[in-house]
């Protein structure tokens, strides 16, 4: 007998994983004795079991309920299907576990197309695959009263916020503890007594609620400092929407737009008409930057990193190639703490600005403010009624998971005395991670308690009950499971706005919230028209406002990692031709060819040259060290590896193709046991490999690429390390003359990959005279020198100048490229009495002076203010030493 | 009545020119109970372009120098002179027991001081430090008495050595080395009080040295000092000098207050540039005469007690100069 008996006959099935007897002890005959306690359950049924006549005190942990009395989301006590659950329960009971699978596959593939492109380090790919996708949905009714728990909720933290950091209302009082406030390293004191702020506290709002197995709901967790988990709610509803269609339409499900709408609207008041909205996040190692990410690109919001930011005269500014643009309002995915390179020093991210300046100015709005993390997580729940009833008059609607404040003494015994029940979290910052934390079940119970008493200030004992059920898919039929929700709200001019619906996910018993991620969608159904009307997307909105062709600021750090990624692209392709050029020649069995003086001059191009030895040895030496050393910066070790970090972080602004052919390049296996230069048919395979790689991404980059400050940036590092590899060639193999000439010449050709041209233009044994015109002269040569210097120049042209004058760079890279344009052929092909070429060498040490410059004042102009990963912090020590004794 | 002059020098010099940098300066001495502000002025080198003023959480001021052009030095020299007033002496036995103090603390009236009953990230005790405080803080003590007590015991059993801990170091660690410099010996101080929940203060400031007889004074030998404040819910604050077993006097000059050095550190910063940077820093205190004319020293501190029968410095050396500033700067 299952749960199924009193569900139609067609959707037994599909609830074959519900306990046997979840409804009336399992007898279907004669009135159900169960039906007396059902009656209790009634009021928990009908939704309205929030507000009860007794709320649990924080420090009570509601006994294990049997069974088949935990409350689940789709059956009632009776074993009846719930009325809000019958759309989409039909709907999988007519899709069956073959029709699901297919959606289930659509729905991962959503997901993970989310992920390719927002997710510079794929982290989401593995939660994308993983996360339960069989949607919750909540009785509007029920939705209502929980909306109202949110936004008060909001509101409540909003008010003592305000309250800690001016007046102290609560701690005079005695409604709060002054260890809540001075034991709690999220109290950021030194903002304490600042000019009051018209801007609130909070903007953005995220709590992490679930239901007890009795059917309460209760807060698990208040997210206050950098909350920003939006893009996953939105993300996860784009791919739900899509794949569960035929549900999501015929339930009527309420969308989120609207709730955003707003959102963009009091974002879009708050920026007035020149200033900047910006997300900020601790970049690609963030694990949260996926929702970063695509919640900057959903607002039109710049993404940025703390080091984009500056703060002059107390306002903020982001640092773009086109100067310091102002930020008028920041969304913060960073934790206040790490945001302040002033006030705390100690812990402030890398590159991070002093933003306390400009929030202290009134000039910048924080969504949320520095300093929110003082309500963090947990701390607002053993003080929650007290403060509600004080600071905003009215009942709490939300009560709390268990959760006892380690501060006190009588909670500490309390918590002792059940180890078992209890785990032990910072208040502010969740689940203790480092090795070796404290547990409640110590053996040393004397040194618990010192531990406690000395440190219970910033800590709290936590407790996650039974949790109510809901369906999961579990093996081609559903199944309870204990689940939790994260649910989003906003600050609008009318008020809290709570976004309808929420990401929900299994969790195991017991254990803290897990973080954000995708999962479940959380449906609830429209009542009214009003409800059920879908507001246009912003997206939409936002292309309706104001086409835009440049794609926004570029930001200084990016512009400084395009040009490095173009710098180091170009590095690995002269490093990997000087040594198919050698290689070829080793294998060539032409004596005057395979002459080491020949080879090792082409391979100290890029390698450095290893004066100690000689001959063959001083070869085999150089391709070692090019082919396998990470030491050697102009080795391929280094240079994928470093690829590989540059192209993650620039990865949103190379086209899709243009990221794979580099990811192709960096993770070929064949370059982490280079086969010896004794191999060299295995070593040429994999060099050319390497090259079609590169070639792949300068043609994706050129074909793909549109025409912007992006591909100018990565056109200007290719164009100065091509310009740079040309020019130390050039003086290598044709500074002066050698003999035999023509060896020289040829190799001098073959590593411009010019062979070709020069044969069908003079048909005759490289000359000198020929070959400079060719490889240094010729405008039309691709891969001439002169022609580097007129890439420079165009890109140059088309950058943003600080003024009507044509900038510093280029000025010198059109100097430069006249010096060449005027060069005379026969004259820089002319050997004085030594054989060295003086006016070819002249005008190759002018290029390469004049490229270097060109890198630094590119620096100068566009990357300084982006020097900040070099960020010092001074400190100074007191140190006075012990009086001298008189 | 002893006039103080003090001047603090900071110097960065940059390996790169530095685009840019903001410096938060805790360098302003203001009035207090026991000094007097005759006059304080800071000067920055480059000119920077931002100097804003304004007053921390703890009652300290604070400037912040911003500098955009490119400087490969920056300079901050701050000179104040202060008067040292003489303070109603505190009889450290007629405080309260040091639990009612800390009961004292807990309440809401205790507010201002519970500010400082809390342990931070530098004064966290561990169950040395907190065995350590308990075996003065007997039941019922009073307890400044015991305080009093805690600073002589630091000072007996703590070696100074500097370079032997950093800026960093925190109270456990020097706890546990049983060495450290002055900074160090409050944050001891701090984080056995602390243990207690007794409100205790960390002091940044300055302090005269005397040249031993004979020998000349030498400029720019001093370096900036730490020592501790106390709190009785009665007689209210009392500092306390760990370093040299002392009640502050005439040769100390107050500078800001705080929990820990990172309340208090005189020159925090952040500085935009790709190279290193040099720190060096020279502090001097004079003491002077209405007309600003030096004074010549004294023969020994006014109200200091009895110099401690086991000096920390060897004898026969010259300490101020043997424990010059060697600061370090983290880079």
């Amino acid at each position: 007998m299952t749960v199924a008996d009193r569900l139609e006959e067609d959707l037994r099935g599909l609830f074959a994983h519900y306990p046997s007897d979840r409804s009336a002890s399992g007898r279907t005959d004669g009135p159900a004795p169960a039906a007396a306690a059902a009656q209790g359950q009634g009021a928990v049924d009908a939704g309205l079991a929030i507000a009860t006549a007794d709320p649990p005190a924080p420090g009570v942990i509601p006994p294990a309920l049997p069974p088949e009395r935990v409350f689940d989301e789709a059956i009632d006590s009776d074993g009846r299907l719930r009325p809000h659950w019958r759309g989409v329960i039909e709907w999988a009971g007519r899709a069956g576990p073959e029709g699901y699978e297919a959606v289930l596959t659509e729905n991962r593939r959503l997901r993970l197309e989310s992920g390719v492109a927002f997710d510079p380090a794929g982290a989401s790919d593995a939660m994308a695959a993983a996360a339960d996708a069989f949607p919750v949905v909540i009785a509007p009714e029920e939705w209502e009263t929980i909306s109202l728990g949110v936004a008060q909720r909001a509101r409540l933290i909003e008010a003592a916020l305000r309250d800690l950091y001016g007046p102290q209302k609560a701690l005079k009082e005695g409604w709060l503890p002054p260890g809540l406030a001075f034991g709690n390293p999220d109290f950021a004191l030194w903002r304490r007594d600042w000019p009051a702020q018209d801007a609130p506290w909070l903007t953005l709002f995220e709590m992490d609620l679930a239901r007890g197995a009795d059917g309460r709901w209760m807060v698990l967790a208040d997210r206050v400092d950098s909350p920003l988990g939006d893009g996953w709610l939105i993300a996860n509803r784009v791919a739900a929407s899509q794949s569960f269609a035929e549900p999501f339409l015929g339930a009527r499900v309420r969308r989120l737009a609207g709730h955003y709408l707003a959102l963009q609207q009091v974002l879009e008041d708050a920026m007035g008409p020149d200033g900047r909205v910006a997300l900020m996040s601790g970049g690609g190692r963030d694990p949260r930057y996926f929702s970063h990410a695509y919640f900057a690109r959903y607002l039109g919001a710049a993404l940025i990193e703390p080091g984009d930011v500056t703060v002059r005269h107390g306002a903020a500014y982001v640092k773009t190639v086109e100067g310091l643009k102002p930020l008028s309002v920041l969304l913060r995915g960073v934790h206040s703490r790490h945001l302040d390179a002033l006030f705390a020093p100690d812990e402030a991210a890398p590159g991070a600005p002093a933003l306390s300046l400009a929030a202290r100015s009134g000039r910048l709005r924080l969504a949320n403010g520095l300093g929110t993390g003082a309500f963090a997580y947990r701390a607002m729940a053993p003080f929650a009624h007290v403060l509600c009833e004080n600071l905003l008059e009215e009942p709490l609607i939300l009560h709390d998971a268990p959760c006892l404040w380690m501060g006190d003494a009588r909670a500490r015994e309390q918590a002792m005395d059940e180890p078992e029940l209890w785990r032990l979290e910072r208040i502010t910052r969740g689940p203790m991670t480092e090795k070796g934390a404290p547990v409640l079940t110590m053996r040393d119970r004397d040194a618990l308690i010192r531990f406690l008493r000395r440190s219970g200030d910033r800590l709290a004992a936590v407790a996650t009950p039974p949790l109510s059920t809901t369906p999961a898919w579990v093996d081609g039929a559903l199944a309870p499971r204990q689940w939790m929700m994260r649910v989003f709200a906003g600050l609008t001019p009318k008020g809290w706005s709570v976004a309808p619906g929420g990401v929900a996910t299994l969790v195991e018993p017991g254990c803290p919230p897990p973080p954000l991620a995708f999962g479940k969608d959380v449906w609830i159904p429209a009542r009214t028209e009003d409800e059920a009307r879908t507001a246009p997307s912003i997206e939409r909105r936002m292309a309706g406002a104001h086409l835009r062709r440049t794609g926004g600021d570029l930001l200084s750090r990016v512009a400084d990692d395009l040009f490095w990624l173009g710098r180091t692209t170009e590095r690995a392709d002269g490093t990997l031709r000087a040594l198919r050029v050698v290689i070829d020649r080793m294998l060539s069995g032409q004596e005057e060819d395979e002459s080491p003086e020949v080879l090792s001059a082409i391979l100290e191009i890029q390698a450095g040259a290893d004066e100690r030895r000689v001959g063959m040895v001083r070869v085999r030496d150089a391709i070692g060290r090019l082919t396998a050393d990470p030491h050697e910066p102009m080795g391929i070790a280094a240079l994928l590896s470093g690829l590989r970090r540059t192209g993650q972080r620039v990865r949103p602004y190379l086209s899709e193709e243009s990221w794979r052919s580099i990811d192709r390049l960096c993770s070929d296996k064949g370059w982490k046991m280079p086969p010896p230069p004794q191999n060299a048919s295995a070593l040429l395979r994999l060099i050319d490999d390497s090259l079609l790689a590169l070639a792949a991404f300068a043609g994706a980059t050129h074909e793909n690429q549109t025409r912007n400050h992006v591909w100018r940036f990565l056109e200007l590092g290719r164009g100065i390390e091509r310009g740079l590899t040309f020019a130390r060639a050039a003086d290598a193999l044709a500074g002066r003359r050698r003999e035999p000439d023509e060896t020289w010449l040829r190799a001098w050709l073959t590593l411009l990959d010019s062979r070709s041209a020069y044969r069908t233009r003079y048909m005759t044994t490289p000359a000198p005279a020929p070959a400079v015109d060719l490889l240094i002269l010729d405008e039309r040569n691709p891969r001439s020198l002169v022609f580097q210097l007129m890439r420079l120049e165009e890109a140059l042209e088309r950058l943003p100048s600080p003024g009507p004058r044509r900038s510093r760079e280029l000025r010198l890279a059109m100097r430069t490229l006249m010096e060449i344009r005027l060069a005379d052929p026969e004259a820089l092909a002319e050997e004085d009495e030594d054989g060295v070429r003086p006016r070819l060498r002249a005008l190759i040490h002018d290029v390469r002076e004049a490229l270097a410059d060109l890198s630094d004042e590119l620096a100068r102009s566009f990357f300084a203010h982006t020097q900040s990963h070099a960020q010092v912090q001074a400190h100074q020590r007191m140190m006075a030493p012990p009086e001298s004794p008189a | 009545m002893s006039r103080l002059r003090v001047r603090h020098e900071t110097r960065y010099v940059y390996g790169a020119p530095a685009a840019f940098s903001q410096h938060l300066l805790r360098l302003t001495p203001r009035d207090r109970e026991d000094q007097k502000v005759i006059s304080t002025e800071i000067a920055v080198t480059p000119d920077p372009q931002e100097l804003q003023w304004f007053d921390d959480g703890f009652g300290n001021r604070l400037g912040t120098a911003t500098v955009y052009e490119p400087h490969d030095t920056l300079e901050i020299v701050a000179e104040s002179v202060v008067e040292r007033l003489p303070v109603t002496e505190i009889m450290p036995g007629a405080s309260m027991p040091w639990e009612a103090a800390a009961a004292a603390a807990a309440a809401p009236a205790g507010l201002a001081a519970a500010l400082y009953a809390f342990p931070t990230r530098y004064t966290d005790a561990d169950d040395a430090i907190e065995a350590y405080a308990r075996r003065i803080f007997t039941p019922g003590r009073p307890v400044l008495e015991a305080a009093r007590e805690l600073c002589s015991a630091i000072h007996d059993d703590f070696a100074y050595a500097p370079g032997a801990t950093g800026a960093e170091t925190v109270a456990s660690d020097s706890y546990a080395a049983r060495e450290g410099v002055c900074q160090d010996f409050a944050h001891v101080m701090l984080a056995a009080m602390r243990a207690l929940r007794l409100p205790c203060a960390y002091v940044s400031g300055y302090l005269r040295t005397i040249p031993p007889p004979g020998q000349a004074r030498l400029i720019g030998a001093d370096a900036t000092h730490a020592w501790v404040s106390v709190w009785d819910p009665g007689l209210g604050w009392m500092q306390l000098d760990p370093t040299n077993d002392m009640e502050p006097g005439p040769d100390h000059v107050l500078a800001a207050t705080g929990r820990d050095y990172a309340d208090c550190a005189p020159v925090t910063g952040l500085v935009v540039g790709s190279g290193g940077q040099m720190l060096s820093v020279s502090v001097d205190v004079a003491a002077i005469d209405e007309t600003g004319a030096e004074r010549a020293p004294d023969p020994a501190p006014a109200k200091a007690p009895p110099p401690p029968p086991a000096p920390v410095a060897p004898a026969g050396s010259a300490p101020a100069t043997a424990a010059g500033p060697s600061p370090d700067a983290k880079s």
